[in-house]
């Protein structure tokens, strides 16, 4: 006997997700933790184990999506979106740049310095926009340097990556996003011919360097589509860790005091970004008819594991909708888990956890957050603050 | 069921009984062993299940697999001659009794 296919929902819209998914994602969990949602056109998994369990089984679940606009939008199949051996080449020949001794050794005393200098700018007087002014320009800068184009500003950087973004999700097929990261390429593409001469004569510790110099290379197409990955997948999530991560201190000011006498910074960090997942949810392929739950996964169908509904999970936290930094145990999936599990885990886990935060908050010991209802929050499948208005003095 | 011991940085000692064919960082997530992250799963792409094989026990838990080195060199505390990503060292009978050593920091 077949078991039947998951229950199907006509209600749910992609502006609810947008605005406000957790009171949806709270109550499928209870009710419909596997839900087709015609809205978004894939299965809803909401509960952690399912999310946890698809991205552990690459061979059920391929990362492998023929008809993703990433395509187009990258103008490349990239990694995120392969599987198997030519993932893992592709995958490998980028880590030494991520890992965490080239991290300690070569990008932390820059990153300092760079955190140090963007937070001298920062006006002392008056509402700061923290979002906006200091977490999307350091992550970008941040970012900039481990990739090796040190030359791209913060600006195209962070133009760049919202553009790939934008291509990236546009699953309404609309030429616009396309057209924005066509020209995003072109810039891109132009700086990358001048960045691989640069790092060809002078080899650097940077991921750029390391693909281009290393004794067994991938072809060249495939190291330009990885930094293109890394850019788009390498701001938005940091950025949006920290501006979680203050608001969250803020508005819990025991907390904070508690994680200042402790120097708990990257406790801090890892219950922010369970709270609110910088990347909420991402999407497998069946490749053979599966059952979950009792629903029937058919071969072909798109799952999408809601790891921002798993961090919350009744089974797994207690209060899990609040942030509470010292909770007892927090084995959130927002680096994910298998073969994709982030790559830049180490870089965040170091700089915003051990670096930002903790200069941020020394730096500003009065800062506070005047109006925390004026904090706007938006996003489904990346989510975060889009503005942080703070008073730092 | 093969028995496996964990001793923490503090020298905090935990034993358990291990499902035949899991792994020493299974073994240890299921049971909230502190001290064993193994975020990715098994899947050798975090490098945050480093344990130290206790001496007695290297012989039997066997060399490292293919790639392992690749992450070791990705741990966050020093790695050694005993240090093993514990997602690769499945437990067995012949197993029975081992014991590893974490380090102070997996991230």
């Amino acid at each position: 006997m077949t078991a039947p296919l998951a229950p199907i929902d006509e209600t749910i819209t992609i502006d609810q997700l947008h605005l406000d998914p957790y009171p949806i994602y709270r109550r499928l969990r209870a009710e419909a933790p596997v839900l087709r949602v015609k809205a978004v056109g894939r299965t809803f998994l909401t509960k952690a184990a399912d999310a946890k369990y698809v991205k552990d089984t690459p061979a059920l679940f391929s990362s492998d999506d023929p008809r993703t606009p990433m395509k187009p939008a990258f103008q490349a199949h990239t990694l995120m979106r392969k599987d198997g051996p030519e993932h893992l080449a592709e995958r490998m020949a980028m880590a030494p740049a991520l890992m965490p001794k080239t991290i300690e050794t070569v990008w932390a005393p820059l990153y300092r310095q760079f955190a140090s200098d963007y937070m001298d700018r920062l006006p002392t007087d008056g509402i700061v926009d923290l979002h906006r002014d200091l977490a999307g320009p350091i992550a970008a800068r941040i970012l900039a340097h481990i990739l090796g184009i040190p030359e791209a500003s913060d600006e195209d950087m962070q133009e760049w990556s919202e553009a790939l973004i934008h291509g990236a999700g546009n699953f309404g097929w609309r030429p616009e996003p396309f057209e924005r990261s066509d020209r995003a390429n072109a810039e891109m593409n132009a700086l990358l011919d001048r960045a691989i001469e640069r790092v060809r004569a002078e080899p650097d510790a940077s991921a750029l360097s390391v693909m281009v110099n290393a004794a067994d290379p991938i072809p060249l197409s495939q190291i330009v589509a990885n930094i293109k990955i890394a850019i788009g997948g390498g701001i938005n999530e940091p950025r949006d860790a920290l501006s979680t991560i203050v608001y969250g201190l803020l508005t819990n000011p025991d907390q904070l005091e508690e994680v200042r006498a402790r120097g708990a910074w990257g406790t801090a960090f890892e219950e922010g970004i369970r709270w609110v997942a910088p990347i909420q949810a991402s999407s497998r392929r069946a490749l053979e008819d599966v059952e979950i739950r009792g629903c029937l996964i058919p071969r072909g169908d798109t799952v999408m594991t809601i790891q921002a509904s798993g961090n919350r999970d009744e089974e797994l936290y207690e209060d899990g909708e609040t942030f509470h930094v010292f909770r007892p145990r927090n084995n959130h999936l927002s680096f994910g888990s298998g073969p994709h599990h982030c790559a830049g885990s180490h870089v965040a886990r170091r700089t915003v956890g051990k670096i930002l935060l903790e200069m941020l908050f020394t730096r500003f010991p009065a800062m506070s957050l005047p109006d925390p209802s004026a904090v706007q929050w938006r996003g489904f499948g990346f989510r975060g603050p889009i503005n942080l208005p703070v008073r730092l003095t | 069921m093969p028995h496996v011991t964990y001793v923490a940085a503090d020298g905090t000692r935990t034993t358990l009984d291990a499902a035949e064919g899991a792994s020493v960082m299974e073994t240890a997530v299921r049971n909230d062993v502190g001290g064993i992250i193994g975020e990715c799963g098994g899947a050798m792409m975090c490098a945050t299940c480093h344990c130290y094989v206790d001496d007695a026990w290297t012989a039997r838990t066997g060399p490292r697999k293919d790639g392992e080195m690749d992450l070791l060199d990705c741990a966050a505390s020093p790695v050694t001659d005993a240090s093993r990503l514990s997602c690769q060292i499945r437990m067995t009978q012949d197993l029975d009794g081992l014991v590893v050593h974490l380090p102070e920091a997996q991230v």
